[in-house]
């Protein structure tokens, strides 16, 4: 089983999870997340007053799938998220050691 | 027992049928039934000497009252005259566990008359349900005795601490359940509008007045006629829906979740509405009533309490605020019924001296306000006096009431503006829409209204600021009030249906025409800043742009602002928080920025660009029209507003000959002049600009001129004018080198650098001759939002842009855009450059790096 955490635009959102769902990915987790990489923040001056712009707004994905799945799943996103320009994110992925599925405590790939 | 659970099944079959209209009563009573039934064949009765001391069987509670619903408790009291026997726990099983048994939820107390009336005194909960008491086995004359006891002794001497016992209670609930009539998932008994409002009026008019049942509240004048109808109504249907949620639920649940909300509404059989969905309608439905309930609650509460700490109202002082209005206790009041006749004005005048004086209504008020209505006519609305009232209003400082929720109580809102009509207690089903439209409407304008009051803690600052800066801060005040307006009638798109909507208010309010036009702009685009910042990429310029073009000005651009804020913040957590906001700003700061520079967004930029549009797309055979605007999305806005729209077909035309090649080169020829236009549509690439250059250099063509444009697409667009070479006899000889010579530079089999060398030595050697006005050089990072502004200011010399674009290439930055002019020999170059991330080049050493750079090859002519 392996974990995908992808770092992506807002904007690309519906794009990525319409990817997903056509290759058969069931499920995600989508969390708003702030952050900075290359894309630095800025500073914006408005009336004498600064506004910090220090971390950039993106949107967490998480999903979780079979071994075999997950090239598919880094392929998916790769390309849906993509726009070519600075800020389009990263992808991470890892091996899971167990998942376990609360209301049936069916584990492992029965419960992704 | 089977006969209570027969009777049980049955009524619950005709409740699920709609047959039982009262249902909570009838529970209460098969279950009296019972109690009577299992009462007179207990075998351990008759062992009690109930001439002896006398006991009886009591409900207490909701049973009490007849309010028994589905899964809740059955509270019963057993109370003896004097001393509680042995065998008092055999009679409670004997009765009782059978109940236990089929699943009611009975709790029971035993206690002698003695020990109630004392735990009464001292702990008002027991106080509470003993006051609901109801006889229902055994010896009545005890429970007599004890009702009138708790009459005469415990309520007259802690009457008034008891309902102020009451009244913090319901604080306490209301801090801890919510305000019913507002939230999403309300709470049916214990929220603010729930049943318990219902049940606090009851108590305080049992403890206070000495009232019975519920009807003497209209017996006794504390309710009219119509005012405990809807009561009534409003009650029962709280209770229907209350018992539904039990049945669905399985259990004692109160809390109306989102989950069984679109079963309950099928239940009681809502229908599909005009452009809502039935469990809309439903929610809607129940929300008003529970309004109804909270605002009678609330009414009731003030009047006991004003009653009590100021008694005799005629004795206290009047005083008269405007002719026929009157403050009195604190509340506003008119002078008398007469005086609304004779001057229907003054139903708005009491609502503004409320906002402006800061002081509540009356109730009184409140309920003539609703009685006379009827006087709001066309010409009412329409009246310049009732208008500017109105206005004041909603520019009144925020205050703890807020007068315009009074407007939406009392039914002014829909009398002065019909149109609100669709939205009074409109629901959104979903999890993102805390509150009924018409609702969310009042809570944008008071978040509005907080933006411009100084000194609150954790403030926006920037919207502080910004709301201080627009020139009339009414106008986005009505357009919050009526933003969503737009929700009460059919269609998809609820936005562009306000913006025509508020059209037709603001005209028949008396609006000039150019306010009017502000309103519906800000109805119409209240969208279109949030949309564009969580579904477009805020750092792609051309979107951005598109954005900034809606705006006729800046004041507009702020207003909007801080009508998305305050939209997104009134309509829950789902739609606003840090992240949202961020993304905002955001977007405000580079929308504000391209506004203030005019550049491209002017009124005058945009017609220039529409009109090349069409001109192009008239030009072209209507088949590949289609083809050609979409192309149009591409070209990047300085190219679509520097390029003359004659010149777009051939440039069209070059950039489908480019298919899949590196790039493709066109010259015109034309003899006659002395100089020659090349054009070069290619694929981009670092270092594009200065091969380009490099090669014109080599094969001793001189650059006058040059515009330079990346469009979306990563295609660049190059458009260069140079001095026509000496020799035209060889002309097509020259070009064909030229594209040669560049096909080799892309591919890097030709070093531009060496092959340069020579040449760029000896030009070097005949520009130190010259004499020359220093150079000048300006980084620019304020002018754009997306790109580092390069200028150049120099003397010209051949090879001059080969050094420049190649220095800039070699600081690592990529050339957007590029406009190259020559007058006589002064050189004025504008570059618009990223780094290769594609962002903006701002740290102070870099730029100093890049002036170091080019610095260099203006006085040395060469980098080394």
């Amino acid at each position: 089983m392996k974990k995908i955490e992808a770092i992506i635009k807002p904007f690309k959102l519906d794009d990525v999870k319409e990817g997903l769902m056509e290759i058969g990915v069931q499920g995600m987790t989508v969390s708003e997340v702030k952050g900075f990489g290359r894309q630095k923040g800025h500073t914006e001056i408005y009336r004498g007053a600064e506004y910090r712009v220090d971390f950039v707004p993106k949107l967490k994905l998480e999903v979780v799938v079979r071994a075999e799945l997950a090239p598919k799943v880094v392929e998916v996103i790769e390309q849906k998220a993509r726009t070519g320009t600075i800020g389009d994110g990263k992808i991470f992925v890892s091996t899971l050691d167990e998942v376990i599925r609360i209301r049936t405590g069916e584990r492992g790939k029965e419960a992704i | 027992m089977r006969g209570l659970q027969k009777k049980k099944r049955e009524l619950i079959a005709r409740f699920l049928n709609g047959d039982e209209p009262c249902f909570p009563a009838r529970y209460a009573e098969i279950l009296d039934d019972y109690f009577r039934e299992s009462f007179s064949r207990t075998s351990v009765g008759p062992r009690i000497r109930s001439e002896k001391n006398p006991y009886a069987i009591i409900a207490l509670g909701g049973y009490g009252r007849k309010e028994q619903c589905l899964h809740s408790d059955v509270d019963v009291l057993l109370i003896f005259k004097k001393k509680i026997p042995n065998e008092a726990n055999a009679l409670v099983q004997e009765m009782l566990y059978p109940l236990w048994d089929i699943g009611f939820d009975v709790s029971y107390v035993i206690r002698t008359l003695k020990e109630c009336l004392k735990l009464a005194s001292q702990d008002f909960e027991v106080l509470t349900s003993l006051i609901d008491a109801r006889f229902l086995c055994g010896i009545s004359s005890l429970y007599s005795e004890l009702m009138e006891d708790l009459r005469g002794k415990v309520l007259r001497r802690h009457g008034r601490a008891y309902v102020d016992w009451l009244v913090e209670r319901n604080q306490e609930r209301y801090n801890r359940f919510g305000d019913s009539t507002y939230l999403l998932e309300p709470n049916l008994k214990e929220g603010l509008g729930g049943l318990r409002d219902y049940h606090t009026i009851l108590w305080i008019a049992r403890a206070e007045y000495g009232l019975v049942k519920s009807r003497d509240l209209e017996f006794f004048g504390h309710l009219s006629h119509d005012e405990f109808q809807t009561l009534s109504r409003a009650v029962s249907f709280i209770w229907m829906v209350r018992n539904w949620l039990h049945h669905l639920t399985g259990r004692k649940c109160d809390q109306l979740y989102f989950e069984y909300q679109v079963n309950v509404a099928r239940a009681l059989k809502f229908g599909k509405g005009e452009g809502q969905q039935a469990v809309e309608g439903f929610l809607g439905r129940l929300h008003g009533e529970m309004e109804f309930l909270k605002q009678q609650h609330l009414m009731f509460l003030n009047k006991v309490l004003s009653r009590r700490h100021r008694p005799g109202i005629g004795r206290s002082p009047r005083r008269v605020v405007a002719r026929g209005l009157e403050i009195v206790q604190d509340a506003l009041n008119f002078e008398s019924t007469e005086a609304i006749l004779r001057d229907p004005r003054l139903l708005i005048k009491i609502l503004e001296k409320s906002a402006v004086l800061g002081v509540p209504l009356s109730i009184e008020c409140k309920r003539l306000l609703r009685e006379f209505l009827y006087l709001i006519d066309g010409d009412f609305r329409s009246s310049g006096p009732v208008v500017k009232s109105f206005q004041r209003i909603l520019v009144a400082p925020p205050n703890t009431f807020s007068v315009l929720n009074e407007m939406l109580n009392t039914g002014m809102m829909v009398a002065l503006i019909p149109e609100f009509e669709g939205i009074v207690n409109r629901i959104q089903y979903n999890e993102y829409h805390l509150y009924p439209v018409d609702k969310h409407c009042l809570l944008t304008v008071e978040i509005l209204k907080r933006f411009s009051a100084e000194d609150i803690e954790g403030q926006d600052i920037l919207c502080r600021d910004l709301f201080s800066e627009i020139s009339k801060p009414e106008l986005l005040l009505w357009a919050a009030l009526v933003h969503d307006i737009g929700k009460g009638s059919h269609g998809q798109d609820h936005a562009t249906r306000g913006g025509e909507i508020v059209k037709s208010v603001f005209k028949r309010m008396g609006f000039a025409e150019q306010d009017i036009e502000t309103i519906s702009f800000l109805v119409r685009e209240h969208l279109l800043l949030i949309k564009t910042a969580t579904r477009g990429d805020i750092n792609d310029e051309q979107i951005v742009l598109r954005c900034a073009r809606k705006f006729p000005d800046i004041d507009h651009l702020k207003s909007l602002y801080l009508l998305t804020v305050a939209d997104s913040m009134a309509t829950g957590p789902k739609a606003w928080s840090d992240w949202i906001a961020a993304i905002l700003k955001e977007l405000f700061f580079k929308v504000c920025h391209i506004l203030k520079m005019g550049e491209l967004a002017t009124s005058t930029a945009i017609d220039i660009v529409e009109r090349k549009r069409e001109e192009v797309l008239y030009s072209v055979p209507s088949t590949s029209r289609k083809w050609i605007e979409a192309l149009f999305d591409q070209m990047s806005p300085r190219y679509l507003l520097y390029t003359p729209s004659k010149d777009m077909p051939r440039h069209i035309e070059l950039y489908k000959v480019l298919g899949k090649r590196p790039f493709v080169l066109e010259v015109q020829t034309n003899t006659d002049t002395d100089y020659r236009t090349m054009t070069i549509c290619a694929r981009d690439c670092p270092g594009l600009f200065s091969k380009i250059s490099g090669v014109l250099t080599m094969n001793n063509l001189d650059i006058l001129s040059a515009q330079i444009y990346t469009w979306r697409n990563h295609i660049a667009l190059d458009i260069f004018k140079v001095k026509a070479p000496l020799d035209t006899l060889y002309e097509d000889e020259t070009w064909t080198r030229v594209e040669n010579d560049l096909e080799s530079a892309l591919k890097g089999e030709l070093e531009l650098e060496s092959a340069l060398h020579q040449k760029l030595v000896t030009y070097q050697s005949l520009r130190k001759r010259i004499l020359r006005r220093p150079d000048k050089i300006v980084v620019d990072n304020e002018a754009s939002h997306f790109f580092t502004i390069v200028q150049i200011y120099t003397h010209d010399f051949p090879g001059l842009l080969y050094r420049i674009t190649d220095a800039l290439f070699r600081c690592k930055l990529d050339i957007w855009v590029a406009k190259i002019a020559t007058k006589v020999d002064q050189v004025v170059d504008v570059f618009y450059v990223q780094d290769f991330d594609g962002q903006k080049v701002d740290s102070p050493d870099r730029v100093a790096a890049i002036k170091e750079a080019i610095k260099k090859v203006l006085t040395n002519g060469v980098p080394w």
